[in-house]
């Protein structure tokens, strides 16, 4: 009992995000104000350490097709792919803050073209 | 009967070749194995066996292909060989020995991590393990210590050296060295929020028994609260040296990496090389290399040690690329000589006092242009010195960054942003004279004097490994595998592993027949930043991959 429990607890936290991501509350990512405070968030935790200021660099995210889902993901829980791994920021950035991130990604990658 | 004679010569030759240990010459002890990480207590990384030669090294071909598992971060290990098994550590401190013959898996072992790592800048990864005293010994990416029996793989104890949880990033990427009845710990620390700490622990029990703090306590060199997240730290091995007892480790560099606004003295002891005794951590003597960095220019490179003129000399290469002579008793400088002229952050360094001459400070909020890059006149991965030829070979890095300080906030629990002061780390740039990026350069270790060099369009970001072979191999990012006359630098034979290397390249010998062992996985941070400069490294596939390469019979 216990252990249902914990676990439909489980499923509720990490379902929270990506629920939100499709809820009525969704943050306009094309907002240019959320785009800019993205940028913002990008340069100072460091994204561009791998991704370069303008998302051009070793990890190229402007040649890349991305999603909202996909791309607020990958900043919450981090990424492994091909050998390289991005570390999750969840708890050391906000929802807001990883929101705006989100905004930025996108406006700089395939998708948006 | 002529041929059985011929035959029976053949493999008397052979065997002999393989186990007469020339225990009189420097380097060539225990020939057979590759015990520690630079392979003897003077980091040569020199295989004393030749079987493997010049003459027949065109028909080396794969013994086996072992998978380590896990390729998050690449393979960067050394792995450590003796009596003919062999000691690995892969992504995620997973640990396993194989069979040195077959590549078959004797036993494995794999810690259960603080799920803490994964938010870790430098993770998961390991430079390898260290063995002695019938154990395996580990640090891990969290913080922890940790003893595996030698010939069974079962835990025999492990101690929590850094806390973890409460201190950016505070773990263990490398092996721990071991120096008599201690094990010496060093941590990463550099580009984090943290004081990087060096650790003494008893090999039979894991009990800590000191810890020596690379950030000096004293207001002289860290005016005001500017040490508390000094950096520094020991991320890679040290040298253990029974003769006089003493572990010696070169340390990161200090943070803020590019601003030097709030730590306007020495930094000690950062971009150092110290000695230490083992039983106690206390420090014996230190020789910093780069006073007050600001361009990143850590010192944790091998230490190695020499005996030459009746004076017993370390050698060691800065991550500037110029390479420190040393009185290995006090730390007095003998020479300082650069591996490149590609350098341009200060005019030179005095060979007399070490002072840097006409340095070049960054300005907050502009981009300056700094050679070498972040990457340095060469990476971590250590050069190998053949004392057949007196040539120490390096894979040279000749390209160059922008670097552009910015202020930046602090927080210890942001284990996934760097403490450097900067928005990205260095822009890559290739060198202005339009020279290529990398080369492998054979120079001599005391005066620099180069007798050849092999340019690469992509450089080389692997350990070297000379041989009595008269050998030098090489590994790239690409996943070429070169072995070249270590007299002349020719190409003698190649072979495509399949995924970058990164790790170290190792020799070594069981039942009459030398291996050549070779770690191929593309990663570690070359992987993420390296494609900004060179866009083909974008595509390089990742492994986890040992390849044993021997000569056909």
């Amino acid at each position: 009992m216990r252990n249902i429990a914990t676990l439909a607890c489980a499923m509720l936290v990490l379902g929270s995000a990506v629920e939100r991501l499709h809820a009525d509350e969704m943050p306009n990512l094309k907002d240019p104000k959320m785009i800019s405070a993205g940028h913002d968030v990008f340069l100072e935790k460091q994204c561009a350490h791998c991704h370069g200021e303008d998302g051009k660099g070793g990890v190229n995210l402007a040649r890349r097709a991305l999603d909202a889902k996909g791309v607020f993901v990958s900043i919450a829980d981090g990424r492994e792919r091909n050998g390289i791994r991005m570390p999750a920021w969840r708890e050391v950035m906000s929802d807001q803050e990883i929101w705006e991130a989100t905004a930025y990604v996108l406006s700089i990658c395939q998708t948006n073209r | 009967m002529r041929k059985a004679l011929t035959i029976g010569f053949a493999v008397g030759c052979l065997l002999s070749t393989v186990s007469i240990a020339l225990a009189a010459e420097p380097g060539s002890e225990d020939p057979n194995n590759w015990p520690q990480y630079n392979r003897t207590t003077n980091a040569w990384r020199y295989s004393p066996l030749d079987q493997i030669n010049k003459d027949n090294v065109g028909k080396l071909s794969v013994a086996w292909i072992a998978h380590g598992g896990d390729i998050t971060m690449g393979l960067q290990e050394t792995p450590i060989v003796i009596d003919g098994v062999i000691y690995s550590i892969s992504s995620g401190d997973k640990v396993a020995a194989l069979d040195g013959k077959t590549g078959q898996t004797l036993w494995s072992y794999e810690p259960k991590l603080d799920p803490i790592n994964k938010k870790v800048l430098f993770s998961p990864y390991s430079r390898g393990v260290a063995v002695g005293h019938g154990m395996i010994f580990i640090g891990t990416v969290d913080g922890r210590g940790i003893a595996l029996d030698q010939k069974t793989g079962q835990e025999k104890w492990q101690v929590q050296l850094t806390d973890f949880a409460n201190c950016h990033g505070c773990n263990f990427t490398s092996p721990p060295v071991v120096a008599g009845d201690m094990l010496t710990f060093g941590s990463t620390a550099g580009e984090l929020a943290a004081q990087g700490k060096i650790f003494g622990v008893e090999a039979a029990t894991g009990k800590k028994v000191w810890e020596f703090n690379t950030i000096k306590q004293d207001p002289a060199s860290w005016p005001g609260e500017s040490g508390k997240y000094g950096g520094g730290g020991a991320w890679m091995p040290g040298t253990y040296d029974a003769e006089t007892d003493t572990v010696f480790y070169g340390t990161g560099n200090p943070g803020k990496d590019f601003v030097n606004s709030e730590r306007e003295g020495d930094n000690l002891y950062t971009d150092s090389v110290i000695a230490l005794d083992p039983k106690t951590g206390k420090l014996k003597w230190y020789r910093q290399e780069i006073a007050q960095d600001v361009w990143d220019y850590d010192a944790p490179y091998e230490v190695m040690l020499f005996k030459k003129n009746g004076k017993d000399l370390i050698v060691h290469m800065n991550k500037s690329g110029f390479v420190f002579v040393l009185d290995k008793s006090n730390g007095n400088i003998e020479n300082i000589w650069p591996i490149s002229d590609l350098k341009n952050f200060v005019k030179d360094i005095d060979r007399e006092t070490g002072q840097l001459v006409g340095r070049v400070e960054l300005p907050m909020n502009k981009e300056t242009l700094i050679c070498p890059s972040t990457f340095g006149a060469r990476s971590w991965n250590s050069g190998a010195y053949n004392p057949k030829t007196g040539l120490w070979y390096n894979d040279v890095l000749d390209f160059c960054g922008y670097l552009k300080p910015v202020d930046q906030k602090v927080d210890p629990k942001d284990y996934g942003t760097g403490h450097t002061g900067s928005n990205d780390f260095g822009r890559l740039v290739m060198a202005p004279d339009g020279r290529k990026p990398g080369r492998l350069s054979a120079n001599d270790p005391f005066t620099g004097e180069r007798k050849w060099s092999y340019e690469m369009d992509v450089p080389g970001f692997a350990c070297v490994l000379t041989t009595a072979g008269g050998l030098v191999f090489n590994g790239d990012p690409m996943g070429k595998l070169q072995a070249f006359d270590a007299d002349t630098g020719k190409v003698l034979w190649n072979f495509n592993t399949g995924s970058g290397m990164r790790g170290g390249i190792v020799s070594y010998a069981v039942d009459g027949e030398q291996y050549i062992l070779v770690p191929s996985g593309w990663g570690s941070y070359a992987a993420l930043l390296m494609p900004a400069l060179l866009p083909q490294l974008e595509k390089v596939p990742a492994a986890s991959t040992l390849i044993a390469f021997k000569v056909s019979k």
